[in-house]
């Protein structure tokens, strides 16, 4: 199991310097404004395992896995850009760097780093805002596909689906070489020549040996060995052309014979394709709607992967709830699909009966290959050959055409079974009569008789031994395939049984005393087959499903975030740490305090990475965690550095020095403000300012006004000395601090002369609670009990203080 | 809960080690679905190469001997 030390990311993103996160295998939360650059270490760290981002593909060519958009535009071109991960293992230390080309390679190629990757794959390491309904919301198929995936059951699908596959696939082939029909043909050419038929060997040898009575040979066959010596003994030279006739012309008549057998199989397929395909086209809505349905899974596409990040409808621009308007399209999308499989059936169909047609082409075009057909006498024969396989063509270009276009009826569209029958009957009666010329030779006949019947007899075995092999092949995959479904809802079950309690568990730690329980993760089957996964849950005692008809977005984050965490639990052998990245915007107060408790208490063992842009929920878990060794952390960005870590007050104020040194008023009152407030909070802090207890869901910006009252209050009562120097009031009165939005949203425009006067202002009370020599604020804790005076770290500052 | 629950690749490690038991199949078509399997090579294509190879093999057998 891998812990994290430390992580550094350049020039990724949001990050241009060198950004460094220690987490000293502990569990680490960060707090940055929006634009700060928080995603784009979510950002890092995806690329890292994955060699891809995700939510980055849909906004550039797709080729490149999100990582055209990866690099930080302000680095130079023949700079690297690089994520280093330290690990608890030294072993597992790797450097990945991307240059300007985009080529990108890790500096670790051990076997042990390379397993640690794979295995990241599967394993559940980041969870996104955008991401967290994703699975809630999603389609009964999609839930599955994403389960199987998330278990490593995609493999299993996989196999699944091929031992199906092969079970079908020989269960057709055998279908369409109609062995039953070759055997028949084999029989009765046999029967032609021996006068019976010859399904065994004893058969076959009785056959023969009447047949070679007339003869006289004294020789009883007892093999098929005996056979070819009797050929062999009875064969003349001067016959070979005549016999080459005869073969030929019964070459002719089994492969009419075989179309004949088939035709019938040809047409009753044919009319069952037209039945349906007329069907299909009697509802033009289905054929509407097949093509509605791509453009619904584009769409589909686009709300998925943040294309449209608003709550609005991208066709007709109304607002729409984006978690309503997926779920809309999730519906009607697998409405749809059930036609989109009517029409799979339908080309199934048409594959199937392609095979057969090929398959009776394929035996006309080995027949026309026979050196006789360029010999004179045989040029109508081979036209009336090549008429039949026209007519197998013309059900070929039927076959591929669209829903679109007017299919030829059965009836005008057929092999001729009248003339085919006729053609076959004449092969065979001609190579009757060629056998009878030579009647009077009974060597000849016998010769003849007895090598049809022994070739016949061949073929005869041969087709049933293929026919033999393919159906047991057949019958092993659909046994193959019967005990694996098993094997494999078996696992599932036991999965699903274990996860839905897992996830029940976190949910309800989220939503006490609520009526939402016996959350489920039922699957699905259609005639016999997993097909999807739903969602079901007791609502009032009553059970329900799917999921978003009575459930608010906010507990619908609960179940996006209860699966991620039981997946966690479940699957991350490898890595112990994952990454939340803003996932709990939708949260009220009571669902943040419960996230963050859940966190604290049953993920102890893991390294989080918490990542919020709230600074209420940020004091909230803090509060929760710091106890609990996590480390806090806040993120800032500048232009020239892009995203950094918060050192803390000197950064603030190094940052602000620089802004008046270069007249930048980007950002400059936020930057005092927040500066402001840090100190006043830890003031407030060491004097003991209470600062009055408010349900702060509004927002975090009316702390430093609140600090500053705090502050004032505590001066009125403790030291009247310090509160005249201080003059408080003068600092409240600043723009920044009077309402409530003000530095936030940047909305009054000072001039930097004004800042300039204002920074000074608030530099000279610092001064009054800081000393600089000792590095130490006045505190409660240095009060001196017997001149009643509070003092700093080293008595610089000192002033009357009642207690 | 991650002891009780097999992973995908279990599953078919399982499946691939009870295969030869499973009543009423054919031993040579099993044996050389186990035989890619354990290359790595199970794919669609090489199966059916392989089921056709099968064929073709048992088809010269039984000829060989027929012919005695």
């Amino acid at each position: 199991m891998a812990k994290i030390k430390s992580i550094n990311i350049s020039g990724i993103r949001g990050v241009k310097n060198l950004l460094t996160l220690d987490f000293d295998k502990k569990s680490v939360l960060v707090y940055g404004d929006n634009g700060t650059g928080k995603s784009s270490i979510t950002d890092a760290l995806e690329w890292f395992y994955t060699d891809g981002i995700q939510h980055l593909i849909s906004e550039e060519i797709g080729y490149t896995k999100g990582k055209g958009a990866l690099r930080n535009i302000f680095i130079a071109k023949d700079k690297k850009s690089f994520v280093e991960i330290e690990y608890t293992d030294g072993k597992l230390n790797s450097k990945k760097t991307i240059n300007d080309s985009l080529y990108s390679n890790h500096s670790n190629n051990s076997s042990e780093f390379n397993e640690l990757l794979t295995r990241s794959q599967s394993e559940n390491l980041i969870l996104r805002y955008n991401e967290l309904i994703n699975f809630i919301i999603a389609k009964k198929k999609e839930k599955l596909d994403k389960l199987q995936d998330i278990i490593g059951f995609g493999e299993v699908a996989n196999l699944r689906s091929m031992l199906q596959k092969n079970a079908n696939r020989l269960a057709r082939n055998i279908k369409s070489a109609n062995y039953d029909n070759q055997k028949s043909i084999q029989q009765s050419k046999i029967f032609q020549n021996l006068g019976q038929n010859a399904f065994t060997d004893e058969q076959l040898f009785e056959g023969a040996n009447e047949l070679i009575k007339p003869l006289d040979l004294s020789f009883e066959i007892k093999s098929r060995k005996d056979i070819n010596n009797v050929l062999k003994k009875i064969e003349t030279k001067e016959d070979t052309v005549l016999l080459e006739k005869i073969n030929f012309l019964t070459k002719v008549w089994e492969a009419l014979a075989e179309i004949d057998g088939n035709a019938d199989n040809i047409h009753k397929d044919y009319k069952t394709y037209h039945a349906a395909f007329e069907e299909f086209q009697k509802n033009p809505e289905k054929i509407k709607n097949l093509q509605l349905l791509n453009l619904l899974k584009e769409g589909q596409s686009i709300l998925k992967n943040d294309v449209i990040q608003d709550d609005y409808c991208p066709l007709c621009q109304q607002e729409m709830s984006k978690v309503q308007l997926i779920q809309e399209l999730n519906t009607r999308i697998e409405e749809l699909e059930q036609l989109a499989e009517e029409k799979t059936l339908l080309d199934e169909q048409a594959e199937g009966l392609k095979q057969l047609i090929r398959l009776n082409i394929i035996t006309l075009d080995s027949l026309l290959k026979e050196k006789l057909f360029k010999k004179d006498g045989y040029e109508k024969l081979k036209r009336e050959v090549e008429g039949i396989k026209k007519s197998l063509n013309t059900f070929l270009e039927e076959l591929k055409k669209d829903l679109s276009a007017t299919l030829t009826k059965p009836g005008q569209i057929e092999i001729n079974k009248k003339e085919l029958l006729a053609l076959t009957e004449q092969a065979r009666h001609n190579a009757k009569t060629l056998k009878e010329t030579k009647s009077s030779n009974v060597k000849f006949r016998v010769y003849t008789r007895l090598f049809q019947a022994a070739t016949a007899y061949k073929d005869y075995l041969r087709i049933e031994k293929e026919q033999g092999i393919l159906t047991n092949q057949q019958i092993t995959f659909e046994l193959l395939y019967t005990d694996f479904i098993r094997r494999q809802e078996q696992a599932l079950n036991t999965f699903l049984t274990r996860f839905s309690q897992e996830i029940n568990d976190y949910y309800t730690i989220m939503n006490p005393n609520e009526k939402v329980e016996d959350i489920k993760l039922i699957p699905i089957k259609k005639d016999g087959d997993l097909v999807g996964i739903t969602i079901e849950y007791s609502f009032f005692d009553e059970t329900k499903t799917p999921p978003i008809a009575y459930l608010s977005e906010s507990h619908i984050n609960c179940l996006g975030l209860s699966f991620f965490l039981a997946s966690v639990k479940a699957f991350n052998k490898q890595n112990e740490f994952f990454v939340l990245d803003d996932v709990i915007s939708s949260f009220d107060r009571s669902h943040r305090y419960r996230f963050a408790q859940l966190l604290a208490d049953k993920f102890s063992d893991y390294q989080v990475l918490l990542l919020t842009h709230e600074k209420e929920f940020f004091e909230l878990v803090s509060s929760e965690v710091k106890n609990k060794g996590w480390l806090l952390k806040n993120l800032s960005w500048t232009k020239e550095k892009g995203t950094g870590i918060e050192r803390g007050l000197a950064d603030i104020k190094e940052r602000v020095t620089k802004k008046f040194v270069d007249r930048n008023i980007d950002g400059l009152g936020n930057d005092i403000r927040v500066y402001t407030e840090k100190v006043m909070k830890r003031v407030a802090f060491e004097i003991e300012a209470k600062v009055a207890y408010r349900n702060n869901d509004i927002n975090e910006k009316r702390m430093a006004p609140e600090l500053l009252d705090a502050v004032q209050s505590k001066l009125s009562k403790s030291s009247k000395e310090l509160k005249t120097r201080a003059d408080i009031p003068k600092i409240q009165r600043m723009p920044m601090f009077v309402g409530n939005t003000t530095s936030h949203d940047n909305k009054f425009q000072e001039s930097i002369e004004d800042l300039d006067a204002m920074w000074e202002d608030i530099k000279k009370l610092v001064n009054h609670f800081y000393c600089s020599d000792c590095d130490k604020f006045l505190s409660i804790k240095f009060y001196d009990r017997v001149d009643k005076k509070i003092r700093c770290g080293c008595g610089k500052l000192k002033y009357e203080w009642k207690n | 809960m991650s002891e009780e629950i097999k992973s995908g690749k279990e599953v078919i490690d399982e499946f691939f080690s009870e295969i030869l038991n499973v009543e009423g199949v054919d031993q040579k078509t099993v044996e050389k679905l186990v035989e890619l399997y354990g290359e790595n090579k199970l794919t669609d294509r090489n199966i059916q190469n392989a089921l056709e190879e099968l064929k073709q093999a048992e088809l010269e057998t039984k000829k060989s001997k027929s012919d005695g």
